[in-house]
């Protein structure tokens, strides 16, 4: 069953939103504190999907939004009274994976959340992808300072500078970057 | 989010997919593929590859098969077996990259058969024959090369395999613990475990599996076909990051010895170093008081010898899944080699590395049985043989 995380902004909407969602066979679990308790919230109830009203989404909700997002990837679902394209456009790249327009009838909430989680799944993979090609890029950089650092203090070639840090890395069973980050680490300490 | 931050990558070398998980058991022969995540190959060629230590062979099949795994270091027999949809799974286009290793497999006995003097390949075949003796032999995959290896050696010694003996699956690790269990009497598996269990006094080795084919085709470096289709670049900037940590382990003795204790880690192999580094440097020591060292030891470069996914290594597993009854007809032998190895794709990597690329793919070899294969008649090879199984129904029986 999927578990949802509800978090109420005006009392009046969830009521029926609650109703629609239970109706459709959804485990609703309700958020009490939006601003200071919602990343422990999603740590403890880990939902499926998170849905937050946002009647006017306003900075400081879409920045937790973002902020849960980082921390505790979760697809996040909008509901709201009206539908204004320009919220919606400004909720996608905020993160969010679907949104819900009040009123829908409880049979089409599944397809929308489905939705909402396949193309959360997507955007983190390709997320891990580029961060991935971040990390790469300055793990790189990290080995070609220490790899030049070796070559001045060894006074070798790029190749023995090298081979030397990758014999000092297999031997204590440690990865290439780790002995880069010793290397640059000592010649930051000894000048 | 977009896509557009990758758009850019379009028309150029740079892998269109930076972040791999590549599957691998813990065996000696995944050295190359352990060298290149952890020693900054990968990260040369745009690559960062997440090692996933895999518990079963059948495991990392159905993740190289399912995506879960964009690559793996893999049994040659068991990528033909999976393309050819023999085995627990439905057919799935497989590709070879390239070979990850020849040679360093072995096939131990246990104390108890070693304590009644069955210490060599004619002791054991009398006890087979002459004394009606049931014996049974683990190796790690019904399709894997270790099947085949203890197949071809036990026919080599007059022993038919599927009829004279009891085959079983066992995990490579496990050996030493079923051979002490009394539950097998013998074994074929990978180093260090073959070496493991000489060095706990489960066992001695009979034979090597270089003995059986010098130089032999081994692990391979595989993904599904899908993967190489979707992610061209991806996949050639992995083998030219696996090729180069496997010239790098090579080019010296310090290197090889580096490379033993970054494999005995607990991520890797997790066992010590001693069981790790004497037959990955080509010395063995059989458990019977006989050392040696070996002129066709553990080959994980060779100067691109060990690499080259030659189309006749991968025909010759599938002639002896023909000879065993795994195969009910004769595949389309070149075909298939010529779907499932990706020649063009490292002849590429090797170039840009400047590791020579023969351009014949075809291979010469003389076995123990005094029998060449050179890949030119593969259907006449398969029938070849005076030992086989090729009118049998499917014989495999997996697990204890």
């Amino acid at each position: 069953m999927l578990r949802i995380l509800l978090i109420e902004d005006t009392q009046k909407k969830i009521g029926r939103l609650k109703a629609a969602l239970s109706e459709a066979g959804f485990e609703v679990i309700e958020a009490p504190d939006l601003t200071i308790d919602l990343p422990a919230c999603v740590e403890t109830v880990r939902p499926d999907v998170v849905l937050i009203d946002t009647e006017s989404p306003d900075r400081d909700v879409m920045e937790q939004v973002v902020m849960v997002s980082r921390d505790q990837p979760r697809p996040i679902v909008l509901f709201t009274d009206e539908h204004d394209p320009a919220v919606m456009r400004q909720a996608i790249q905020a993160g969010v994976s679907a949104y819900i327009v009040e009123g829908i009838h409880a049979a089409r909430l599944q397809p929308i959340l489905d939705v909402a989680m396949a193309r959360f799944e997507s955007d983190q993979a390709l997320k891990a992808q580029l961060l991935a090609r971040d990390q790469q890029m300055a793990e790189r950089k990290r080995i070609e300072q220490a790899k030049g650092l070796l070559m001045k203090m060894k006074d070798c070639n790029e190749e023995q500078a090298y081979t030397l840090m990758r014999r000092q890395a297999m031997s204590r069973q440690q990865k290439l970057i780790q002995v880069a980050e010793q290397i640059i680490a000592m010649h930051e300490m000894l000048g | 989010m977009n896509t557009s931050a990758l758009a850019w990558v379009n028309g150029s070398d740079t892998p269109e997919k930076p972040s791999l998980d590549i599957g691998f058991m813990a065996l000696t022969d995944c050295a190359s593929v352990v060298v290149a995540a952890t020693q900054g190959f990968a990260q040369q060629h745009g690559l960062t590859l997440n090692l996933k230590r895999q518990g079963s062979w059948a495991g990392l099949r159905d993740k190289l098969a399912s995506g879960e795994l964009d690559a793996a270091h893999c049994l040659y027999g068991l990528v033909y077996a999976v393309h050819l949809g023999i085995g627990g799974v439905p057919a799935n286009d497989m590709a070879v990259l390239m070979g990850l290793n020849q040679n360093a497999q072995a096939l131990n006995l246990s104390p108890a058969l070693q304590r009644k003097g069955v210490t060599s390949p004619e002791a054991l075949a009398r006890l087979v024959h002459q004394h009606g003796a049931r014996l049974t032999f683990a190796q790690t995959f019904p399709t894997g090369t270790h099947a085949m290896w203890l197949y071809y050696w036990l026919a080599s010694q007059g022993i038919h395999p599927l009829h004279d003996v009891d085959s079983v699956v066992v995990p490579p690790a496990q050996m030493a613990a079923h051979i002490q269990a009394g539950r097998i009497d013998g074994f074929c598996v990978g180093e260090p475990w073959a070496a493991a269990a000489v060095a706990q006094g489960q066992g001695f080795t009979l034979a090597t599996s270089q003995s059986i084919w010098p130089d032999h085709p081994e692990k391979v470096l595989a993904c599904a076909r899908t993967f190489v289709e979707q992610y061209p670049n991806s996949a050639r900037a992995l083998v030219k990051a696996v090729l180069a940590a496997s010239r790098f382990i090579e080019q010296s003795q310090e290197n090889r010895r580096s490379t033993a204790q970054l494999l005995g880690g607990r991520a890797y192999l997790d066992t010590p170093v001693e069981n790790i580094e004497p037959r990955l440097l080509g010395a063995y020591q059989d458990g019977l008081g006989n050392q040696w060292q070996d002129t066709h030891p553990l080959h994980l470069f060779d100067q691109g010898r060990a690499n080259l996914p030659y189309l006749s290594d991968g025909m010759w597993f599938m002639t002896q899944f023909r000879r065993w009854g795994l195969l009910r007809d004769d595949p389309e032998y070149l075909g298939v080699a010529r779907q499932v190895q990706q020649l063009a794709l490292y002849h590429d990597a090797a170039e840009a590395l400047g590791v020579p690329c023969p351009a014949q793919p075809m291979r010469s070899s003389l076995l123990i049985d005094g029998s060449r294969w050179d890949g030119s008649d593969p259907h006449g090879y398969a029938r070849s043989f005076r030992l086989h199984a090729l009118g049998d129904a499917t014989h495999t029986r997996v697990g204890l």
